[in-house]
């Protein structure tokens, strides 16, 4: 009963003349990188989260935060980056619901993953490696890919070979013998 | 105003992310497997088109860059340690943003274990992460500083290889195979 049609991929939803949406999407994303160089910084998310950390210790154990060189080199949470994050809440939200989509289901993600409580403790265990290694290497997706190669920085670079490498070995490994 | 800048990218950005479905971990899952690559040729194009921008940009007016430092061994072993978390969690830590923004539960799980390791990396930086990013730090370097030429002109070359390859690459590697 399905026609051929069916089996193309939703990313073929494409802007009409033939432009697929993610190259339009990117094209728009370049702009939007290069206005934010051009009118404050380079977009960043990864530094928000140590700062909310700093946020809470400065509350509970004030004379640690003080000490704790990294926090104090971090700085505050009320840095523009933190309105950053809450621009891709907001942002997250509009675009989803302005298109008229139901919430997502969740999706699992790994042949491993058969129930919704292992998609949460894989969602958890990425969460945590995901900034504790963005926080080594001083950046993430935004900060070292994005806006580093941007930048031309050698540091994006070599950041973006090392997610690559290992992100694709993983990802290739949890699904091996299919799902 | 800086922070204001921040909350209109930010919202620009969530909303790309959401439209083009980098906040699905299902679909990073899927472009790090090589399954589909979208994700990786929209990345590809925000960089091609916002380095070529920047530094034509800059060539008018001064840009906000912020060049992070290339301590070789740290970024590389955080890229590492990020492309492991990317690969069990499918998300990046401004995509679990834009997941809870438009309503996946299993993003609010990758938040915390972000927050949880962003308060392990607080408490280990001083004894672990310090000492390693003193290894092999070049500092603030760029392809152009690298390659003693005008970054405008490493910007125009490498903007264009970065869209030639997205170009030549197909979007679903699999889908040929089968047809």
């Amino acid at each position: 009963m399905t026609s051929p049609v069916a089996h193309a991929p939703p990313m073929a939803a494409t802007a009409g003349k033939g432009i697929p949406s993610w190259a339009r999407l990117g094209v728009i994303f370049g702009v939007v990188s290069a206005a934010s160089i051009a009118l404050w910084a380079p977009i960043g998310v990864s530094g928000t989260y140590p700062r909310f950390i700093g946020a809470i210790l400065r509350r509970v154990t004030p004379e640690y935060a003080a000490a704790n060189p990294y926090l104090v080199k971090m700085g505050s949470l009320l840095k523009p980056e933190t309105f950053l994050v809450i621009g891709l809440l907001i942002g997250g939200f509009l675009a989803s619901r302005i298109n008229r989509e139901a919430s997502p289901k969740t999706e699992m993600v790994h042949a491993g993953e058969k129930t919704v409580s292992a998609r949460y403790r894989d969602a958890f265990l990425g969460g945590f490696l995901i900034i504790f290694g963005a926080r080594i290497a001083g950046g993430c997706t935004s900060g070292h890919i994005i806006s580093g190669i941007t930048q031309l920085s050698v540091s994006g670079l070599i950041f973006a070979a090392g997610v690559f490498a290992s992100g694709i070995f993983t990802a290739k490994m949890l699904n091996a013998g299919g799902r | 105003m800086d922070r204001f800048y921040a909350l209109l990218v930010g919202l620009a950005m969530g909303a790309l992310i959401q439209r083009v479905r980098a906040s699905s971990p299902e679909m990073i899952a899927r472009n790090l497997r090589l399954e589909n690559l979208s994700i990786i040729k929209f990345m590809a194009t925000t960089i091609a088109i916002g380095t070529i921008l920047v530094y034509l940009l800059n060539l008018v007016t001064p840009m906000h860059f912020d060049i992070k430092p290339t301590y070789v061994v740290g970024v590389l072993v955080g890229g590492l340690v990020f492309g492991v978390g990317f690969g069990v969690g499918g998300y990046c830590p401004g995509t679990c943003v834009v997941g809870i923004g438009e309503g996946r539960r299993d993003a609010i799980w990758s938040i915390v274990g972000g927050v949880v390791g962003a308060l392990a990396f607080t408490l280990t930086f001083t004894t672990i992460v310090a000492p390693m990013n003193k290894l092999m730090d070049l500092g603030k370097i760029t392809l152009a500083d690298v390659l003693h030429a005008p970054a405008v002109a490493v910007a125009v070359v490498l903007g264009i290889v970065f869209l030639g390859i997205v170009a030549l690459l197909p979007t679903e590697p699999g889908a040929k195979a089968k047809g």
